[in-house]
């Protein structure tokens, strides 16, 4: 590890995956030097390119190692992209070490978990951001400015649709985490009280903007702990978190889960223990985007409540299309760049809240979506551009 | 006494073994891999057991002594490992058919098996198996044989207690070989292969089977036919339901059945090894009343005559129609009714009459245009 005399503005925890090289990329776009983590360190070739990045191996599962390499860093903050199941390990690695976090969501059970560390970061005067990608990410942030105008709040809708030009299957995110939403029995808030409901139920067709309708499904999502959590106060009762497959996105994820490719149970081949869903990984990996591939997604919010005594209904819209320079990656840019965004706000004293928090209590909407602008990202309001 | 051995006791070795069971009295010996799997079976047809493993062809000859056939019914990839042990042995051999690819090697070992004394059979199930037998007997009636088509369509009309996401009729291996590997089709005196899952249109079955849509798939018959019946041209289609080829489809798309090696770890995997695995965990289909019916067709024309010979098989398991002939045809060999010393495709040595008598004893029934003939 090349990292004794140099010091780092950020750590990217698996800059290897998709996610993280791209909030990587941004982080050294905006001019900041990054130590880039994971384990295959030819993921990162394009990285390494830029003259302030460097690459450490580092293993999530060793949590003392990766807080020596966290501490040697000399970066104040460390980002996680990782796949979800090391949160834990990389807050442990962040208390030893004393770095603030990032991440880019825990689903339900996991960031149920992840909030028992809130005395621990408060103690050590660090922040813990929890889910800062589109969604939950940039889906919370809107929620929170929307909360905002309002004076009383019931019910929220939340949830993604997105869709490609070509319909050829492209694995749209982490299939560890597509496999964990579509296969465990969410929790809806539903009248003030946490509900249990059928893996991927069918929650109607919906229109959206930039993409054609399209069915929903309700997911397990971390929104509707935090929503409750943060949204309670003004009366908050119903949280549904809707996700958007394109028909032929969500045929072949469907299949492969049902066809056992999504199963965490190793099996033996010629005497060693593989995970089918690791092999899955791989296999889908391999799927290049066609030439001229794009994709749009939409993160939608619907927030009902009343202000000044009269309903009120506050429609918004994050909206991604793929851009120039950055198509290898399609519609996902709108998570790595919103986790990059956020750790920027933190490194400028823009989140200032300590302990264990997410979007809609610690980062400022105006900034953010500003951020978003930049980097071509829409936010709408009620159909009308805000950003 | 004479001996026939059933090497691998999976699902068509089973159903070879009720039928040597049923119609067999002299000595049977399981040969397995794992032994104890086959215990209960062997104790219930009074069967003699002997561990073999195909992955390590040294120890095949061993467990091939003194038993006078041996019906291969592991996967056709072992092929000629198998025969060669059989060679050393001096054991007569039998298989259910090498997707022709391995046809065609092992029908280059013809003159080591006629120097032994030996015979080999190669592609005895129903199809391969049925169909060449039928394709010979329909030659009698034409001069010149302008094309062979073979079509087989399925229909279960089955209740079961549990149905597996991907329920298939026989080896799910063979499956994505059949759905990956390019189709030979003999076209005009010359072999040519065309796109996996192509050719897939409708066709209308006798009934009840009725409107079905086969595709082209690698088949042993087309590495003989064309040569044994001189035939101008030869096909082969299956039919697969629409729900079925759209989940083989869709993992081959996505590259779950391509041959490549993958690595994962620190460790190298083949994608399509992997994935059959895969698929073999997934929960079995449990029956409650088994009730399939398959026709497997041959068309076989010359300029101005067609005869359309059809195999049926209806109110009982469709898997039946290829473990049965294998079970025959070692008898038949035993018995002194197979004579000839050499490798050979069923067209080239089984007397069709003989051969369809036996299946009719199985209710497995032979037509001549629309005319039962066993």
């Amino acid at each position: 590890m090349e990292t004794k005399n140099k010091k780092f503005d950020f750590v990217v925890l698996g800059a290897t995956g998709e996610e993280g090289n791209i909030s990587s990329k941004d982080l050294l776009e905006s001019g900041y030097s990054v130590l880039l983590c994971g384990r295959n360190k030819s993921r990162v070739k394009n990285l390494l390119e830029y003259k302030k990045a460097k690459f450490a191996y580092v293993d999530l599962n060793n949590v003392k190692k990766t807080a020596s390499i966290l501490k040697s860093s000399g970066a104040k903050i460390a980002v996680n992209c990782a796949e979800l199941r090391m949160n834990i390990n990389a807050m442990k690695a962040c208390l030893i070490s004393g770095l603030h976090y990032l991440d880019l969501g825990g689903l339900q059970k996991m960031t149920i978990q992840q909030y028992k560390f809130d005395k621990n970061f408060k103690k050590r005067k660090l922040t813990a951001l929890l889910g800062c990608g589109s969604t939950p990410g940039i889906s919370n942030i809107m929620v929170a400015y929307a909360v905002d105008k309002m004076d009383f709040v019931e019910h929220i809708e939340v949830g993604f649709a997105w869709d490609s030009n070509i319909k050829k299957f492209i694995l749209p995110y982490s299939i560890e985490s597509i496999v964990h939403e579509l296969t465990t029995d969410p929790i809806v808030l539903d009248n003030g009280k946490f509900k249990k409901t059928k893996a991927c139920s069918f929650e109607g067709a919906l229109k959206f903007k930039g993409v054609e309708k399209q069915n929903t499904y309700c997911i397990v999502h971390s929104e509707v702990f935090t929503f409750k959590k943060y949204f309670e106060k003004k009366g908050l009762k119903f949280v549904h978190y809707k996700a958007g497959f394109p028909e032929h996105s969500f045929r072949v994820l469907d299949m492969l889960i049902k066809l056992g490719f999504g199963s965490k149970e190793p099996i033996k081949i010629n005497g060693i223990n593989l995970r089918p869903i690791d092999f899955t990984r791989e296999v889908l990996k391999k799927i290049a985007r066609p030439k001229n591939y794009k994709e749009t997604e939409d993160i939608w919010i619907k927030v009902y409540g009343k202000s000044d005594g009269k309903p009120k209904k506050i429609e918004m819209d994050c909206v991604v299309k793929t851009l120039k320079g950055w198509e290898n990656y399609g519609s996902n840019i709108n998570t790595g760049m919103s986790i990059s965004i956020m750790a920027q706000m933190l490194n400028k004293n823009l989140i200032k809240k300590e302990g264990i928090t997410a979007p809609e209590e610690a980062v400022p909407s105006a900034p953010f979506f500003r951020e978003l602008n930049k980097r071509k990202i829409f936010v709408y309001e009620n159909d009308k551009k805000i950003n | 006494m004479k001996t026939i051995g059933i090497l691998g006791l999976g699902s068509m070795g089973k159903i070879i073994a009720k039928d040597l069971a049923e119609t067999y009295n002299r000595k049977v010996i399981y040969l397995a891999r794992d032994v104890n799997s086959v215990k209960n079976l062997a104790k219930k047809n009074n069967a003699e057991i002997r561990y073999a493993d195909v992955s390590k062809p040294k120890t095949l000859a061993k467990a091939f002594k003194n038993i006078d056939v041996v019906i291969h019914a592991v996967h056709h990839e072992f092929n000629l490992n198998v025969m060669k042990a059989c060679l050393k042995s001096k054991t007569n051999y039998i298989d259910l058919g090498g997707l022709y690819h391995y046809t065609k090697k092992q029908l280059k070992l013809n003159k080591q098996f006629k120097k032994n004394n030996l015979t080999a059979i190669l592609g005895i199930g129903a199809s391969p198996g049925i169909t060449n037998v039928m394709a010979k007997y329909a030659s009698r009636f034409l001069n010149k044989i302008e094309s062979i088509e073979i079509k087989i369509g399925f229909k279960d009309f089955s209740t079961y207690k549990q149905i597996s996401p991907l329920s298939a009729s026989y080896s799910i291996q063979t499956i994505l070989e059949e759905f990956s590997w390019k189709p030979a089709i003999f076209v005009n005196g010359k072999i040519k292969f065309v796109e996996p899952i192509s050719g897939r249109e409708e066709y209308n079955f006798p009934e009840p089977i009725g409107m079905q849509k086969p595709q082209y798939t690698i088949h042993s018959e087309i590495a003989t036919l064309p040569y044994t019946l001189k035939a101008k041209n030869v096909s082969f289609k299956i039919a697969f339901d629409d729900e079925f080829v759209d989940k083989i489809k869709m993992l081959k798309e996505n590259g779950f059945i391509s041959d490549e090696k993958i690595k994962i770890g620190e460790d190298e995997f083949n994608i399509k090894e992997v994935s059959a695995e895969i698929l073999k965990k997934l929960p079995k289909t449990i029956p409650e009343k088994i009730n399939q019916c398959e026709i497997i067709r041959v068309i076989v024309s010359s300029e101005n005559k067609k005869i359309i010979m059809d195999a049926k098989i209806s109110g009982e398991t469709i898997d039946k129609d290829t473990g049965v002939p294998p079970s025959i045809i070692a008898q038949m060999i035993v018995d002194g009714k197979i004579t000839n010393k050499g490798v050979f495709p069923p067209e080239s040595i089984i007397l069709e009459e003989d051969f369809f008598k036996e299946l009719a004893k199985r209710r497995i029934y032979i037509y001549q245009n629309n005319k039962k003939i066993n």
